[in-house]
């Protein structure tokens, strides 16, 4: 379960020389450490798919290239376009509502506080890991388990960004139905974007934000994959990483892994 | 069918009365209350309610305020789809006050009006048409030497109902277009203690304001309104719902330039910057100079004009996505967003060779070196 004294004073003096900082560790004693609860494991890939059914569609209702010809009545291409659009939406939105379920019912990785880790140790910690990958120099400091505070921001502001799609989405949509419950549950946001074509105009510029978001996040989570070999991918479909237990973590206590760390079992570790 | 009036509708006579005498036929009125009961959305079942109601009408007191406007809006009004009533209610309304159709000028006018608003105090419908501008005093618009705000807010104080007819009296339509110069804002900016139905539209289809004030004459009350104060039995649905090329759009079938064979071909005008999806109007319904045809009808794409601001919002209106800020927005928006999509695979793909070669000089460098040996990696800083 925990590391053997004997690994442990071996990393400990490796570390004192510097020695494989900021380098995966390939050998020696590890553990897996399960930090991603099943709902949102699967709220990931159900949301990451809708998403980019999402920009594909929704890059054909902005900008309507293919057309069809003939008969109006034999066709059904925008209207099958838009229909997927809102069904992925619809998921999507489902999707949400699972997060937000887990905010609470989550573990401490995944609960409303780790959303947002506005400490100024953590700010210190962004503006570090921000030099690291700008100057590919190694980090200096004990790693963490769970997501690192740039990264827990990024995701944090991709939830909000989904968020405004959805409601900027929702008020598209509920126009078709003046005076129903969409309708006037998103009366407020033309009101304060200033008119419908500008609640139109800000899903369209985020569409493009999304876009960005997406190809950076892959390119962080298989980077981190390949630079700290803990198996990053993979925990986001089996739920746990396989960590070094002859280093040290910021935020996870690595001779406390609970033996089995399933729900139920206070899981992942309850010491920090 | 309808003689011109000869003599104007009298104070004491009713409707109905004033009908016969101009050799309106009670089956031509009855056509015309069942219309406009389904013009209002209540049914034809209401039609005899309506009729009743119209018939025992005395002549309403109407005060027309001409603003900050280009009279555009009475010319619309004029082309009501049943010219004998609709004319009539407009013979109604100039009997008082309106700059355009009444016959005097001068003080004698503005006495007369003075005169008619003290006497029916409380009682008389206010139509505005046109802004009212605000800067410098308000000396944009003037009328016997007094600024329109001034004017507005004196008529609105004794007005049963006030009738914002037209985009100007709506939210200030073009005048208020960035950057506003004369500081042109709709009569609810400037009247807040009086029911105000907005007329939306640049202009607005006269059969709106007829059954507006048919609904007010025979409910005795302004008709319901949705968030913008327009009323819904016109303005409950956007173009987009209602729309003629509706099937085309579904279809994907799109114009792309205004003489292409798609054009021709009648089909759906949302790439050349067709603001249906984002207006509310029953232009598809309504329709214009007696059902005759409509914008889109006639192959010019919406461009939005019953909603607010829409001189800034619905512009370009051949384009799609508004302008912000004087920035061609609908040109350059996907252009940034794919360059800065490109910019960031290109941004990546630059980071992952770096972060490869260090990473592997790194792993190479930890694998050389005996476990005690001093920091690699200050090596390759
Ligand atoms: C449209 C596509 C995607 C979206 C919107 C998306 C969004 C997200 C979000 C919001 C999280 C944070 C979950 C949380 O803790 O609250 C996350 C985590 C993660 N995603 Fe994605 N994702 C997408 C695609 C992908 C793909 C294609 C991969 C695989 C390479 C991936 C791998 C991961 C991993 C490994 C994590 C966990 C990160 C960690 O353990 O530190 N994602 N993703
Ligand atoms: C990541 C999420 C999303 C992306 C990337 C996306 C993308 C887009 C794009 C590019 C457009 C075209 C905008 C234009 O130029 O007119 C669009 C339209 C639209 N989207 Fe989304 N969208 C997303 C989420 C949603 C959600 C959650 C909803 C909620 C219902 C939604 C509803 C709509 C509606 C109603 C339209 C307008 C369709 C029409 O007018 O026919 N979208 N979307
Ligand atoms: S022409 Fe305009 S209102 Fe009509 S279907 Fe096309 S986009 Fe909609
Ligand atoms: S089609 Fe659109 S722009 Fe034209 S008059 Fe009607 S609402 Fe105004």
């Amino acid at each position: 379960m925990s590391a053997t004294g004997a690994a442990r004073t071996g990393a400990r003096g490796s570390r004192l020389f510097g020695l494989g900082r900021g380098l995966s560790r390939e050998r020696g004693n590890f553990t897996w450490v399960y930090l991603w609860g099943a709902p949102l494991r699967a709220m990931h890939w159900v949301a990451a798919a809708c998403v980019v059914v999402l920009i594909v569609t929704g890059f054909y209702i902005g900008r309507p290239y293919f057309m069809t010809s003939g008969e109006a009545s034999a066709h059904f291409l925008m209207g099958r376009v838009r229909f997927i659009h809102f069904t992925a939406a619809a998921v999507l939105m489902m999707t949400g509502i699972v997060r937000v379920y887990w905010l609470f019912a989550g573990n401490r990785f995944e609960r409303l506080p780790a959303l947002f880790p506005l400490t100024p140790k953590n700010a210190r910690r962004i503006a570090r890991t921000t030099s690291e990958y700008l100057t590919f120099r190694p980090g200096k400091e004990p790693g963490l388990v769970g997501h690192g505070p740039l990264q827990q921001v990024a995701y944090t502001s991709l939830y909000l960004l989904v968020t405004v799609m959805v409601v900027t989405g929702l008020t598209m949509y509920g126009q078709s139905n003046p005076g129903g419950i969409i309708f006037r549950a998103f009366a407020w946001v033309p009101s304060l974007l200033g008119g419908l074509q500008l609640v139109r105009l800000v899903h369209h510029v985020l569409a493009w934000a999304v876009i960005v978001y997406v190809l950076i996040h892959v390119y962080f989570t298989i980077r981190s994959d390949y630079i700290e070999r803990v198996g990053r991918v993979s925990s986001i479909i089996t739920g746990g990483l396989f960590v070094s237990t002859d280093e040290k973590y910021d935020d996870y206590d690595i001779d406390e892994v609970p033996a089995r760390p399933w729900p139920g079992s206070e899981y992942p570790n309850p010491t920090k | 069918m309808i003689t011109p009036s000869a003599y104007g509708w009298t104070e004491s006579e009713t409707l109905r009365q004033h009908l016969e005498s101009r050799g309106v036929s009670r089956r031509d009125f009855l056509k015309f209350c069942g219309e406009i009961a389904v013009v209002l959305g209540v049914g034809a079942a209401a039609a005899p309610r309506i009729a009743r109601a119209l018939e025992a009408v005395k002549r309403p007191t109407v005060i027309w305020l001409q603003l900050q406007e280009c009279t555009g809006c009475v010319e619309s009004v004029l082309r009501t789809a049943d010219p004998t009533i609709g004319d009539l209610l407009l013979d109604l309304v100039s009997l008082d006050y309106n700059h355009t159709l009444m016959a005097g000028a001068g003080t004698a006018v503005e006495k007369a009006k003075q005169s008619s608003m003290a006497a029916n105090k409380g009682k008389y419908i206010l139509v505005v048409t046109g802004s009212i501008p605000t800067k410098e005093g308000g000396i944009y618009t003037m009328v016997g030497g007094r600024t329109a705000e001034v004017l507005v807010k004196e008529a609105a104080d004794g007005a049963a109902a006030i009738l914002a007819v037209g985009a100007c009296a709506h939210f200030g339509s073009v005048q208020a277009a960035r950057p506003n110069p004369t500081g042109a804002v709709g009569v609810r900016d400037i009247i807040k203690n009086r029911p105000i139905v907005n007329i939306a539209g640049c202009p607005p289809i006269g059969d709106t304001v007829t059954a507006t004030v048919v609904h007010f004459l025979t409910y005795g009350r302004l008709p319901a309104v949705d968030g913008e104060g327009r009323p819904l039995f016109a303005y409950g649905k956007r173009i987009h719902d209602q729309c003629t090329r509706r099937a085309h759009f579904d279809a994907g079938q799109f114009v792309q330039a205004f003489d292409d064979e798609s054009a021709r071909k009648g089909f759906c005008l949302y790439s050349v910057g067709c603001k249906g999806p984002a207006t509310f109007s029953p232009c598809p319904i309504f329709q214009w100079n007696t059902r005759t045809s409509w914008p889109i009808g006639a192959g010019h794409p919406c461009i939005g004009c019953t909603e607010p601001h829409f001189w800034d919002t619905m512009t370009p209106f051949y384009g799609r996505l508004p302008n912000v800020g004087g920035f061609a927005v609908e040109q350059r928006v996907d252009t940034i967003g794919a360059a800065l999509a490109i910019g960031a695979a290109a941004g990546i793909a630059t980071h992952a060779a770096a972060t490869v070669y260090t990473q592997i000089k790194r792993r190479k460098a930890t694998h050389q070196v005996p476990e005690t040996a001093t920091e690699p990696e200050n090596q390759d800083g």
